[in-house]
């Protein structure tokens, strides 16, 4: 009987083997058995700043077959967003570009030897240097590659080839907070660690939607056991609006109006923490009498809030004794008045004291997994290390450190992103370098940049791929070895350090970025500055040299192996901090025999509980990294939206990340089905169900969206997550930014990607018109 | 600065390329310390401690106050059971409503129901599902599926997946492996904020079914046709207005040309057997009639082999008997197998001929059953019935026409048949003269603006193809107006339509799914 059931039932077989799970070994759990590692290698994830640990699966080759996140990793104890468990599909995409590229005359990009690659590279970069002066060349970089990297790029450029300009795309998305915390608090300093999502009462979320955007933090805050408020201010109901306490849809970049207001309020409920601020702040007084011009009267109308709402929320904040935490991130930092809004989130922290304690803290929130990196190390604003560019004492200490002459240090910072394509407009740059970013699909205003590509004599593009909407721009395609395949650091958005790990060849005769500017730097003969440089193991020690004694001191951190062994480490990390941690450990391991040892008076971090040496703090003693210690107050008077809508163009288009499956541009989560599979594979655009109708528009109607700089065509979706008036599309699909305002925040040179006045038809309408 | 030596430059790159491929192996790394934190995420408090006991089974449960949809749980599922490049047991969806001051949304993560009355378990005609005894999870046996797709149609949570690299399908099988091991599922271990966990319900009290549906999602298409047991709690008040955020999204579906090829086929070979017996009965000359019943059996022949083209794996399709007793599938395919062999047989002796007929009439009625049983809103017998049946008498009287036997009875059933096909048809219309443009899309709806949207040229093709094969043609051929030979002309436009219908039957049915994404 049971051999006639077998006959009739095929429970075995190849098919059902093909699933077959095995034990994976190595702390892993079930694997399905033709994917089973012989080994792990442990990589942070270069998609956003959270900065995960995963376990890289290897086959005996030692080559990537599958990953699974780690949880022994303080920052996502054993969790993954879908990006982080799909980032070694990118690697396998059959468009990587495979050798280097140049157009040819019939305008076709051929493949070309790396000699002939560099070649062409010194030729037209040092011809058009001969005809139109050193600095009309510049570099456009990034916040996807490792530290070492972005700090080999930075020197190489400035010092070596004699570049003036080179700026990267972290200026689209952190250079808001860069500012804001180096004129507030003296230095880049987000003081946070994601400890603090679990150790608030309340937690303020203005302009972000972790829920989707960061939701391995968002693990965190549902970690927390403190029954905490959570109060959301978005225009739309997001994700993270509906998980929270209290929703407030403020009217689009009245947020800076909110937030004085809410300052006035603490102020008038004497739910200010005198102390502290006559400590640790200067210039208080001000600040206090400047939101004055704030009641609630103006608040209510600007921001169109409820009273009842706006009370709630002063209620929960001003409750005695309670933990109060303000995190930001795009909808601040992407603003034109981005600079004061984050500094009004610093000034609330500030005159509460809500600061240097758990739970606590003005917290931005980073984008890229290593914009942290770039806003230290890439040379850009800010000297290598934080130093300044216009400090003679801050270039020769450098020029020390790396042993070159001092006078190959520019005397200025770069210019801003938006002030080089500016100068490409007017013709004073003539050549452009840009590496492992998409310019040509990001960049406000994207049509604009598409018709400076005429303006260009000569553009290089470094990427992992040939077919990004820039590449497919370039004149020579310099191929880039990806995340996955090289080593380096990446600093997370809680200033973290973590080891990211070649576990994957790079396909065909594609080079790691660091080889590609060693190449380079031979080619170009300036090889002999960056002797030491190398390899990214030995550029982290100079990494370590160019950070001691600055606030982001990690001289105390061995190697690489160091940080990977010690689950990433948190600057700052000065010797004396390392000397701490060895004694904390040891106190640790011979816990009953000996007493704990108090935390010395020279630690510049808070020694919270026995886990102290994964999870730190800054700020607890109250000094600030400006000269004198104390914090300032920076404000100004709320300034209108740049476009507003009129009768033309009657809606105002929000721009913002669409899924938790999409990063950015989509050039790598485009290659992986499974990620495709988990987003919308067309352009879309939120309206509300009154707009929808007023204009006669159906849900999933296809609609042209339109606005003063061009239009696009996109898929309705009607819902009343959106306000009317109001209307969202992902800035995942390169036809959103056609339609975008060039406005930019004064002070950090932002875009301000979130406001601008469109117009939405029906197709068919749309084409009477 | 000294002029870079070209020798140097290329030994560089020599070198850098041979750096760039090296990559350490397992035992060249450092030795990883491993510690047993995983163990302990993985073997969470989200599963059940203990077994179920008889009438219970395993269920997941969805905490929605939890669920944020970071999709985290779909990626795992894919990694980590090790599926094809865009394959993943287990989809995250969005419902919206609310009002103005109070608008909602929530993300839904879904996979398999593991239904206590599982409705691919019950359709498929090879039992190739297993509905395990004590944990009650829905297994697929890969190695036994045929491909034929049926459980794709029967499950109305769009949960089985046709995998075309193996011609088969697959599904979710709660991690069946890992749970056996005291592991959670992959979907479980990923989610950050533990939104998905196993629990244990009842869904058996005296043999008798008594799973508690009220827990399901509101949003999701009735529990009561296969009792889903998936759990969704949330503490958040749902507004009254709540729908999939896909609801407005028109979805045709697979047109399987070889099904619709083959209902187009077997009711004619089947109607033109009973002209063929009719004829017979009014002595028509034997030879003239044996054409008829060897058009028949080609059309039979021709049918059953894009039937057999239809399935992902046709060398497994002997076992296909063995769901008799639940399947309609399997059932069909039995009959239409007796039926060919009788239709064989009839080609020598006429005697066989009305037994083939009655076979035939079953299978139709079995092919019928196959689309009604699926509860799907479009296939529903009223529609079905009529139309199967009704592709039997019109091109068999067209193919009588042809032949030239009783050219006036065979107008009336041409011009009778077509009739009751256009106003099934027109039937399907009218939802469209009752809706508003924003009202929900209700499955009638939705394939009235299948029909009348993205397959309106096609539906006006079947419409023209109608009136031409029961009008247009056959009137100047009556009157001489055109030749006799004209006729196969009307033969041909009536196999034309049939086929478009059946076309337009698979690809503007409403096919009930879990809440998806807005766009």
């Amino acid at each position: 009987m049971s051999a006639l059931d077998d006959l009739l039932r095929a429970r075995t077989g190849a098919m059902t083997s093909e699933l077959v799970q095995h034990p994976g070994d190595f702390g892993l759990g079930q694997v399905p058995l033709r994917l089973a590692p012989v080994g792990t290698a442990r990589s942070i994830c270069g998609f956003c700043s959270t900065g995960c640990s995963l376990n890289i699966h290897l086959n005996a080759a030692g080559e990537a077959i599958n990953l699974t996140p780690n949880p022994d990793y303080p920052v996502n104890l054993g969790m993954a967003c879908p990006k982080g468990w799909e980032a070694l599909t990118p690697l396998a995409a059959s468009d990587r570009v495979t050798t280097p590229l140049l157009r040819d005359r019939d305008g076709v990009l051929k493949p070309i030897s790396w000699s002939k690659a560099m070649e062409v590279f010194c030729e037209r970069m040092k011809g058009v240097q001969s005809k139109h002066g050193k600095s009309a060349v510049a570099v456009l970089s990034t916040g996807q590659i490792v530290t070492e990297e972005m700090a080999l790029l930075g020197a190489l450029a400035k010092f070596g080839m004699g570049i003036a300009d080179l700026d990267s795309n972290t200026r689209q998305c952190m250079a808001t907070s860069h500012v804001a915390y180096k004129q507030s608090l003296g230095f880049d300093a987000p003081p946070f660690t994601y400890a603090d999502f679990e150790e608030s009462d309340v937690l303020v979320f203005v302009g972000a939607n972790p829920c989707i955007a960061h939701p391995i933090m968002w693990q965190r805050v549902m970690r927390n056991q403190r029954n905490p408020a959570i109060i959301v201010v978005d225009p739309r109901r997001t994700e993270t609006a509906m998980a929270a306490t209290l929703h407030l849809p403020a009217y689009p970049k009245s947020d800076l109006t909110l937030l004085y207001g809410i300052a006035r309020e603490l102020l008038a409920r004497g739910a200010i923490d005198q102390d502290f601020i006559e400590k640790n702040t200067t210039g208080f007084a001000a600040f206090a009498e400047f939101v004055g011009a704030f009641p609630p009267e103006r608040v209510l109308a600007e921001t169109g809030l409820s009273v009842a709402d706006y009370q709630k929320t002063i209620d929960l904040i001003a409750r005695p004794g309670v933990r109060v935490s303000y995190w930001w991130t795009m909808g601040v930092n992407q603003s034109h008045q981005a600079t004061r809004t984050a500094q009004a989130l610093i000034n609330l922290a500030l005159m509460t004291g809500q600061i240097g304690k758990p739970g606590t803290g003005a917290n931005s929130i980073t984008g890229q997994c290593n914009a942290m990196g770039s806003r230290l190390f890439g040379n850009a604003t800010s000297l290598l290390g934080g130093y300044d560019f216009a400090k003679p004492g801050h270039r020769s200490h450098v020029a020390d450190i790396l042993g070159i002459d001092e006078k190959l240090i520019p005397t200025q910072a770069s210019r801003a992103y938006d002030r080089i394509l500016d100068a490409v407009y007017t013709g004073e740059i003539r050549a452009l370098w840009i590496i492992a970013t998409n310019t040509a699909h990001s960049w406000i205003n994207q049509g604009h940049f598409t018709r400076l590509r005429d303006k260009l004599d000569f553009l290089v593009v470094q990427d992992m791929y040939a077919t990004t909407e820039t590449a497919q721009q370039a004149d020579l395609v310099l191929p880039a070895a990806a995340w996955g395949e090289k080593d380096g650091f990446f600093i997370n958005s809680e200033r973290r350090l973590g080891l990211a790990r070649k576990v994957a060849r790079a396909p065909g005769q594609a080079l790691s970025d660091f080889a590609i500017f060693k190449l380079i730097a031979e080619a170009w003969g300036c090889g002999k500055l960056f002797e030491e440089w190398s390899s990214p193991a030995a550029t982290f020690q100079i990494l370590k040299k160019l950070s001691a004694g600055q606030p982001c001191d990690f001289s105390g951190i061995r190697d690489h192996t160091h940080l990977e062994d010690a689950g990433g480490i948190q600057w700052p990390f000065t010797p004396a901090d390392a000397d701490v941690i060895t004694n904390d450990e040891l106190a640790k391991s011979e816990k009953e025999q000996t007493a704990p040892s108090p935390a010395p008076a020279n630690s510049s971090f808070e020694i919270r509980h026995s886990n102290s040496t994964q999870e730190r703090r800054l700020f607890s003693d109250g000094k600030f990294f400006t000269p004198d210690g104390l914090a300032r107050f920076y404000f100004d008077a709320p300034v209108p939206l740049p476009e507003l809508p009129d009768e033309k163009y009657p809606l105002l288009l929000n721009t913002g990340r669409g899924s938790s499956s999409q990063w950015h541009t989509g050039s790598r989560t485009n290659k992986s089905a499974v990620l495709r599979k988990l987003s919308p594979n067309q352009p879309w655009i939120e309206l509300n169900p009154a707009d929808a109708s007023r204009l006669g528009i159906e849900a999933g109607q296809l609609v042209v969206v339109r606005s003063r700089r061009g239009e696009t065509a996109a898929l309705s979706v009607v819902t009343p997550v959106v306000q009317p008036g109001q209307t969202f599309m992902p800035m995942h699909y390169a036809e959103v930014n056609v339609l975008t305002f060039p406005a930019y925040d004064p002070h950090s040179r932002q875009p301000a990607y979130k406001a601008c006045a469109v117009t939405v038809l029906p197709l068919a309408e749309a084409h009477e018109r | 600065m000294v002029a870079p030596k070209k020798n140097s430059t290329l030994a560089l790159i020599d070198e850098l390329l041979a750096e760039q491929s090296r990559l350490q192996t397992p035992v060249a790394r450092f030795a990883a310390t491993h510690s047993n934190t995983r163990a302990s995420t993985l073997t969470s408090q989200l599963i059940p401690l203990s077994l179920p006991k008889p009438g219970e089974q395993y269920a997941f449960e969805v905490d929605l106050d939890a669920c944020t949809g970071c999709k985290a749980c779909v990626s795992a599922c894919h990694a980590l059971n090790g599926l094809d490049d865009d394959e993943a047991w287990r989809d995250v969806g969005v419902v919206t409503g609310g009002t103005q001051s109070r608008p909602y949304q929530q993300t839904v993560t879904t996979a398999c129901h593991h239904c206590a009355d599982p409705g691919c378990l019950n359709g498929c005609p090879v039992l190739a599902y297993e509905k395990d005894p004590i944990t009650g999870i829905v297994r697929h046996l890969d190695d036994q599926c045929i491909g034929c797709q049926y459980c794709v149609l029967k499950c109305p949570y769009d949960v089985p997946k046709y995998n075309e690299r193996l011609g088969i399908v697959r599904k979710c099988d709660m991690c069946q492996q890992r749970l056996a091991v005291g592991e959670a599922p992959a979907c479980v271990q990923a989610c950050p904020t533990q939104a998905i966990s196993i629990v244990t319900v009842i869904t058996n009290q005296d043999g008798v079914l008594a799973s508690d549906t009220s827990s399901f999602l509101s949003t999701a298409p009735d529990p009561g046709y296969t009792r889903p047991v998936t759990r969704y709690l949330t503490e958040r008040p749902e507004p009254d207005n709540l729908l999939a955020a896909d609801n407005a999204i028109l979805r045709p579906q697979p047109a399987h040309w070889p099904l619709a090829i083959m209902l187009t086929l077997m009711p004619l070979a089947v109607g033109t057997e009973i002209a063929a017996v009719v004829l017979n009965a009014a002595h028509y000359p034997e030879p003239a009639v044996r054409k008829l019943v060897l058009l028949a059996w080609a059309a039979g022949a021709a049918g059953l082999l894009a039937s057999v083209a239809h399935l992902g794996k046709p060398m497994r399709a002997w076992r296909i008997f063995l769901g008799w007793r639940k399947s309609w599938l399997s059932r069909e395919a039995m009959v239409f197998s007796a039926w060919f062999g009788l239709a064989t047989l009839a080609l020598k002796f006429s005697v066989a001929l009305p037994l083939a007929v009655a076979l035939g009439a079953i299978g139709l009625f079995c092919s019928v059953m196959i689309y009604a049983d699926t509860h799907r809103r479009l296939w529903r017998f009223s529609q079905t019935g009529p139309r199967f049946f009704g592709s039997a008498l019109l091109p068999a009287a067209a193919a009588v026409f042809a032949f030239g036997f009783e050219t006036k009875i065979c107008l009336i059933v041409l011009g009778g048949a077509t009739a009751l096909k256009l106003a099934c048809d027109a039937r399907l219309l009218r939802p469209l003269d009752l809706a508003d443009a924003d009202d929900p899309l209700t499955p009638e709806l939705h394939s009235a603006r299948l029909l009348n949207g993205p397959l309106r040229p096609l539906f006006g093709l079947r419409i023209a193809a109608a009136v031409v094969t029961a009008f247009l043609l056959p009137i100047p051929i009556v009157t001489g107006q055109l030749p006799p030979w004209t006729a196969w002309f009307v033969f041909a436009s009536a196999l034309l339509g049939e086929l478009l219908e059946r076309h337009l039957f698979f690809r503007s049915v409403d096919a009930p799914k879990m809440p998806g994404v807005a766009a």
